[in-house]
C-alpha cells in the first residue's frame, strides 16, 4: 500500500506549488553554501570553491527538473493545465461552444433517456431477494413455440412433488375480476388465484397474518383470502383487526387470513388486489391454465432443472395417456416477463444511437473547420516548442471538455426525457411498473458516452490541426490559406456519413408513417361511430344458471332500448378490439383434426342486433336472428378467414362444426353447430395481426355470465351513461358496469402503440434533420469564408455570381449526394437484416409495421427528396454570401 | 554516459535509498548535504553521490513515509532541511538490510572459488 500513500502525498503536493518550489530552492541554496564552506576549509579559493560545488551539484536546473518530476503528479498537472487552457479557448468562442454542446446534449440526452428506460425495464433485477434464481417454468411445443394458458393442474402437481432442483415451486392463474362488496357499494377488483408457495418462491414475507394452509388449497376448502396491500390500506384503512374477519366477493363470504406485502407486483399482469387459493377458483375454465414459477436450488443450473422437469413431464403425460409433443422449458423469470417489449426497446435504442452518431460526426466537422482557422495559432505554438503530441493532447482536451459539458446537459435532458417516455409509453408497451431513475449505472453510461463522443469527434480534428507546416502557415497567415485536399476530402466524407445516417432515420420514419396511415385506412370489418360499449360480469348465486344470465341481459337491453334518445342496442360476449375475446377449439364434422387439439378459434356469442349495430358485413347466408333460441337447432356464422382455414376455401354453408374437448382440461365439449352464414373479417386486436378465425354463435344458445353491451344513441355521452347506469342499477345494484368506452376509443387505443412508435421515430428524424442542416450550413459557410478573397478576385475579373455560387456549393452537394446513395444502400441492407428479427413485418399480432414493405419505394424517395431539399437549402443560404462578395473588400483582406 | 547511465541509475537508486536510510539511522537527523558527504566518506570516496538523484530519492522516501523532514539550524548557524527516520523507515531499513545480506550472501557463494561445484 506504499504506492497508495505516496500517491496521496503526491496528489497533495499539486497544491501550494509555489511555496514548495521556494522551499526546494532554499534547500539547494543551503546545500550549495555548506559545500562551498567545506571547499573553502580545504583551502580552495572562493571562486574555485563555488565552481566545484556547482559542478558537483550537477546543474541546478537539471536537479530541479528531476525533483519536480518526482514531486506531485506531472501527468495530472499537464492534464489540468490542458483543461484550463481548453476552457479559456471555448469561453472565448461561446457561439461555437453552444452549438457543439447543444448538439451533443441532444444526442447524449436521448441516449440517457432510452438507457434509463432499458435499465428499469429490462435489466433491473425483479424486486425479490436473489431474484436471478427465479425461473419461469412452462411447456413449449417441439418447435419451441410457447404455449400460453395450457398448463394443467396435474403437471404442476407432478413437478412440485417430484422435482429435486427447485427450492420452491409456485403456480398462479391469470388474474380475473370479481365484485367486492365493501361499505355498501360494490366494486370490481382484480383477484389472483395462487398457491401459497408463490409467496415462498418469491421469498416475500406477508405484511400480516399467514399464507394459505395445505387444506385450504383443496377444492371445497375454506373460503380464505389474502388482501393486497394497497386495497387493505385504501379501502380498509389499514385495519389490523381485519384478519380473521369475513369479506364478501361475488356474494360469497371469504375469511381474511393475511395481508400481502407492499409492492408485490407480477409486473406485466394487472396488479392483484386480492389473492385466493388456487384450487377453489370457480371461474377457472377453458383458457385459464396455470403459470408456474420456481426458485432454483443452490448450485442448480436452469438447464439441469429443465432436464429433470422434462423427465417428470414425459412420465406424467404417459401415465395420463396423453399423446403430446410438449417439452418442459425453464427460463429466467425477469427475461420472460420483459421479453415481449425488449425488441421494440432495442430497436428504438438503436435509432437513438444513430442520432448520437450524427451529432458526433456533425461536431467533428465543426471542430475540423475550427481547427483549420486556428492553424496559425497551432503553428505559432509549434515554433515555440510544442510537440505534436502536445498539440494533439490540447485538441483532445477541448473535445473532452465539450463532451463533458454535453454529457452534463444531456443528463438533464435525459432525466426530463425518460419522464416524457413514461408519459407516452403506455402500460401495453412497457411491461414493468418500475420507475426510471438516475442511478450509478446511468451516470456511468453517460460518462462512457461522453468519452466515446469526445474520441469520435476529436480524433480527426486533432490529427489534422497538429500536422502543421510551420513555415508555410506563418508566412501566409491563416486567411491566405486554403485547406488542403485531404482536409476537404475528410470534411466531405463527414457530410456524406452524416447524410447517410440521417437518411436511415428518415426512411424509418417514412416506414412508420405510411404504416400508420395504412393502419388507419385498414378495413376493420365493423364500425359504430359514437356508439358506447360497456361490460357487465354477473356474479353470485342469483346468476348461476344459464337461464338467469339470459334473462338478466335480455331485460337490461330491453330497458336501455326504451331510454329516450337511444337508437339501437346490441349485445354479445365481447366486441372486437376490446380484448374481450373467448377462445375455443373446433373441428369440421366428418373430417380428421387439422391440429392435435382442433383448430383454435375466437368465439363471439351474440344477440340478433349485433351485426347491424356494429355494421358488420355478411358475405353469405343469414345473420343470427330472433328465431335462434335456446330450443332451436344450434347454428353458427364463420368469418371469411375461417372458411379458408377450416374448409380450405370450399363452401362451408350447411356444414357442421364440432367443439373439441381438451382431454387435459376438465371441460366438456359443447354440442355441434351448423353453419348458416359467412361474415367479413374483423380486426381482433388491431391492424397489425394475422387475421383470426372467428365464429359467431347465438347468445341464447351459448350464454355466459360476462357480456358487452353496445349502445348507439344521439345523446351526449354523460347523459346517456347516467341513464344506462340508473337502468342497470334498478335491475340489480350489485352488478357494476366496467370498461366503459366508445367504439372510437377502442379504435384509438388499438392504434396507440403505433402512434407512439411514429411520434418517437418522427422526433428522432426531426432532430437528425436539424443536426444535418446545421452541419452542412457550417461546412459551406466556413468554405465560403475561407475563399472570400478568391471569390472577390473572380468577381472582379468578371465571373458571374451564378458561377461563384455553383463553385461554392458544388462540393457539399456532391458529398451529400454520395451520402444519399450510400444511405439508400445501407438502409435497405439494414432493413433486410433487421426486418424479421425486429418484427418489422406483421407477426401474429405483435409486429411494428403494417402493410408496408421494408423496401417501400415511396418512403425511400420521400426521404431522399426531403434530405436533398435540406441539403440544397442549408448550403444555399451561406453560399449566397459568396455571390455578394464585394471585390474591393475581399481584396483588402490581404 | 547515455543509455548505460540510465541502466545503472535504477540499481543505484535502489541502493541509494538503503544507504540514505542506514545513514540516517547511524547519524540521526541530517541534511541532504550531510547525507551525501557521509555516504561518500563511508564508501571511502569510491562513490560519488549525484545530487540530481539524491534529492528526488529523498522526496520519494518522504512520500512513502519512511523519512520525515523539518527545517533546522546547522552547526555553523545555517538554515537547512533535516531528514530523520520514521518508525516505518526503521522497519523498512531492517527489512532491506536483511534482504541485502541475503542477496550478497548468495552472490558471494557464486563468486567464491568453486570447490563445491565439482
Amino acid at each position: 500500500m506504499r504506492w497508495l500513500r505516496s500517491l496521496f502525498s503526491r496528489l497533495g503536493e499539486i497544491f501550494g506549488k509555489r511555496r514548495r518550489e521556494q522551499e526546494f530552492s532554499a534547500e539547494m541554496e543551503s546545500h550549495l553554501q555548506m559545500h562551498i564552506e567545506d571547499n573553502l576549509r580545504t583551502g580552495m579559493s572562493p571562486p574555485e570553491a563555488r565552481r566545484q560545488a556547482l559542478m558537483k551539484l550537477g546543474g541546478m536546473e537539471q536537479t530541479r527538473e528531476n525533483y519536480r518530476e518526482r514531486r506531485g503528479l506531472p501527468l495530472l498537472e499537464t492534464f489540468l493545465r490542458d483543461m484550463r487552457f481548453a476552457f479559456r479557448v471555448l469561453r472565448k468562442n461561446l457561439g461555437f461552444t453552444f452549438v457543439v454542446v447543444l448538439t451533443l446534449a441532444l444526442g447524449i440526452g436521448a441516449n440517457t433517456a432510452i438507457f434509463s428506460v432499458l435499465e428499469s425495464q429490462l435489466w433491473r433485477p425483479l424486486p425479490f431477494p436473489d431474484s436471478e434464481r427465479l425461473m419461469d417454468v412452462h411447456t413449449v411445443l417441439h418447435d419451441n413455440r410457447r404455449q400460453w394458458d395450457v398448463m394443467p393442474n396435474s403437471i404442476y402437481r407432478a413437478w412440485s412433488e417430484q422435482n429435486h432442483v427447485f427450492a420452491s415451486l409456485g403456480a398462479y392463474n391469470y388474474p380475473s375480476h370479481r365484485n367486492f362488496a365493501a361499505g355498501g357499494t360494490s366494486e370490481r377488483v382484480v383477484v389472483m388465484p395462487l398457491t401459497a408457495s408463490v409467496f415462498k418462491t418469491l421469498d416475500v414475507p406477508l405484511e400480516r397474518g399467514r399464507i394459505f394452509l395445505p387444506e385450504e388449497e383443496k377444492t371445497g376448502g375454506d373460503h380464505v383470502a389474502i388482501l393486497g396491500n394497497e386495497l387493505w390500506r385504501t379501502r380498509l384503512a389499514s385495519d389490523a383487526d381485519i384478519i380473521g374477519k369475513p369479506i364478501s366477493m361475488d356474494g360469497e363470504s371469504y375469511v381474511v387470513v393475511g395481508i400481502a406485502p407492499a409492492r408485490l407486483r407480477f409486473e406485466f399482469l394487472p396488479e392483484p388486489q386480492i389473492y385466493v387459493p388456487i384450487a377453489m377458483d370457480p371461474t377457472a375454465k377453458l383458457g385459464r391454465g396455470l403459470y408456474v414459477i420456481g426458485r432454483l436450488g443452490s448450485g442448480v443450473t436452469a438447464e439441469s432443472a429443465r432436464a429433470e422437469l422434462d423427465g417428470i413431464l414425459q412420465r406424467q403425460l404417459q401415465a395420463e395417456g396423453v399423446k403430446s409433443e410438449d417439452v418442459a422449458a425453464v427460463t429466467n423469470l425477469r427475461v420472460t416477463w420483459t421479453e415481449f417489449s425488449a425488441r421494440s426497446l432495442y430497436f428504438f435504442a438503436g435509432a437513438i444511437l444513430l442520432v448520437l452518431l450524427i451529432a458526433c460526426v456533425n461536431n467533428a466537422g465543426l471542430l475540423l473547420a475550427r481547427g483549420m482557422s486556428r492553424r496559425r495559432e497551432f503553428a505559432l505554438r509549434a515554433t515555440l516548442g510544442a510537440s505534436r503530441a502536445t498539440l494533439i493532447r490540447q485538441s483532445f482536451a477541448e473535445s473532452l471538455l465539450l463532451a463533458f459539458a454535453g454529457g452534463a446537459a444531456g443528463t438533464l435532458l435525459g432525466i426530463w426525457g425518460s419522464g416524457a417516455f413514461a408519459v407516452f409509453w403506455n402500460e401495453d408497451t412497457l411491461p414493468r411498473h418500475t420507475e426510471t431513475s438516475l442511478d450509478m449505472r446511468v451516470l456511468l453510461f453517460v460518462l462512457g458516452l461522453s468519452i466515446f463522443s469526445s474520441l469520435l469527434m476529436g480524433v480527426l480534428p486533432a490529427l489534422f490541426s497538429s500536422r502543421v507546416d510551420v513555415n508555410e502557415t506563418l508566412r501566409k497567415g491563416a486567411s491566405g490559406l486554403s485547406a488542403s485536399r485531404s482536409q476537404h476530402r475528410t470534411r466531405n466524407l463527414l457530410i456524406a456519413v452524416e447524410v447517410s445516417l440521417a437518411l436511415a432515420l428518415l426512411f424509418g420514419t417514412g416506414l412508420f408513417l405510411s404504416s400508420f396511415v395504412r393502419e388507419q385506412q385498414a378495413p376493420r370489418g365493423f364500425d359504430a361511430p359514437g356508439a358506447l360499449t360497456f361490460r357487465i360480469s354477473l356474479r353470485g348465486e342469483k346468476y348461476a344458471q344459464a337461464d338467469q344470465q339470459r334473462r338478466y341481459f335480455r331485460s337490461l337491453t330491453d330497458q336501455i332500448r326504451g331510454l329516450p334518445g337511444v337508437q339501437d342496442v346490441a349485445f354479445g360476449s365481447g366486441v372486437p378490439l376490446a380484448d374481450s375475446n373467448l377462445f375455443d377449439s373446433v373441428a369440421v364434422a366428418g373430417q380428421p383434426l387439422l391440429h392435435k387439439h382442433g383448430t383454435g378459434v375466437v368465439v363471439y356469442a351474440v344477440d340478433p342486433g349485433y351485426f347491424d349495430v356494429l355494421h358488420m358485413r355478411m358475405l353469405a347466408g343469414r345473420k343470427i336472428d330472433s328465431s335462434d333460441t335456446a330450443a332451436s337447432p344450434r347454428v353458427a356464422i364463420v368469418n371469411r378467414n375461417a372458411t379458408h382455414t377450416l374448409f380450405g376455401g370450399e363452401d362451408p354453408m350447411g356444414k357442421v362444426l364440432e367443439f373439441v374437448a381438451d382431454e387435459r382440461r376438465d371441460v366438456p365439449a359443447e354440442a355441434p353447430v351448423q353453419i348458416i352464414g359467412i361474415a367479413e373479417n374483423t380486426q381482433e386486436f388491431g391492424p397489425i395481426e394475422v387475421p383470426f378465425d372467428v365464429i359467431y354463435v347465438p347468445f341464447s344458445q351459448h350464454p355466459d355470465p360476462t357480456g358487452t353491451v353496445v349502445v348507439s344513441a344521439n345523446l351526449p355521452r354523460g347523459a346517456l351513461l347516467g341513464a344506462i347506469r340508473d337502468a342497470a342499477y334498478t335491475l340489480d345494484k350489485d352488478q357494476p358496469l366496467f370498461d366503459i368506452k366508445t367504439v372510437d376509443q377502442l379504435i384509438g387505443e388499438s392504434m396507440r402503440g403505433s402512434r407512439f412508435d411514429l411520434i418517437l421515430v418522427g422526433c428522432l428524424a426531426v432532430v437528425a434533420l436539424a443536426l444535418v442542416s446545421v452541419g452542412i450550413f457550417g461546412t459551406v459557410a466556413y468554405f465560403v469564408q475561407q475563399r472570400t478573397q478568391e471569390f472577390g478576385i473572380r468577381l472582379a475579373l468578371g465571373a458571374t455570381p451564378i458561377r461563384i455560387l455553383r463553385s461554392a456549393i458544388s462540393r457539399a452537394l456532391v458529398a451529400g449526394a454520395l451520402g444519399l446513395l450510400f444511405g439508400v444502400g445501407a438502409s435497405l441492407a439494414l432493413g433486410r437484416i433487421l426486418g424479421s428479427t425486429l418484427y418489422l413485418v406483421p407477426h401474429e399480432h405483435g409486429g411494428m409495421l403494417y402493410g408496408v414493405s421494408i423496401y417501400d419505394p415511396l418512403s425511400m424517395s420521400l426521404a431522399c427528396i426531403l434530405l436533398l431539399a435540406v441539403l440544397v437549402l442549408a448550403s444555399f443560404v451561406p453560399a449566397r454570401r459568396a455571390m455578394r462578395v464585394d471585390p474591393m473588400v475581399a481584396l483588402r483582406y490581404e | 554516459m547515455g543509455d548505460k547511465a540510465g541502466d545503472k541509475k535504477d540499481v543505484w537508486q535502489g541502493t541509494l535509498a538503503l544507504m540514505v536510510l542506514k545513514t540516517l539511522q547511524a547519524m540521526g537527523p541530517l541534511h541532504g548535504y550531510g547525507i551525501a558527504r557521509r555516504i561518500e566518506q563511508t564508501s571511502g570516496d569510491l562513490l560519488a553521490v549525484n545530487y540530481g538523484t539524491l534529492y528526488p530519492a529523498l522526496l520519494k522516501l518522504e512520500q512513502e513515509g519512511y523519512i520525515s523532514s523539518e527545517w533546522g539550524v546547522s552547526d555553523n548557524n545555517r538554515k537547512a532541511k533535516y531528514y530523520k527516520l520514521t518508525r516505518a523507515g526503521r522497519k523498512q531499513l531492517n527489512k532491506e538490510e536483511r534482504e541485502w545480506e541475503q542477496t550478497t550472501a548468495i552472490l558471494a557463494r557464486f563468486l567464491a572459488p568453486g570447490e563445491e561445484r565439482s
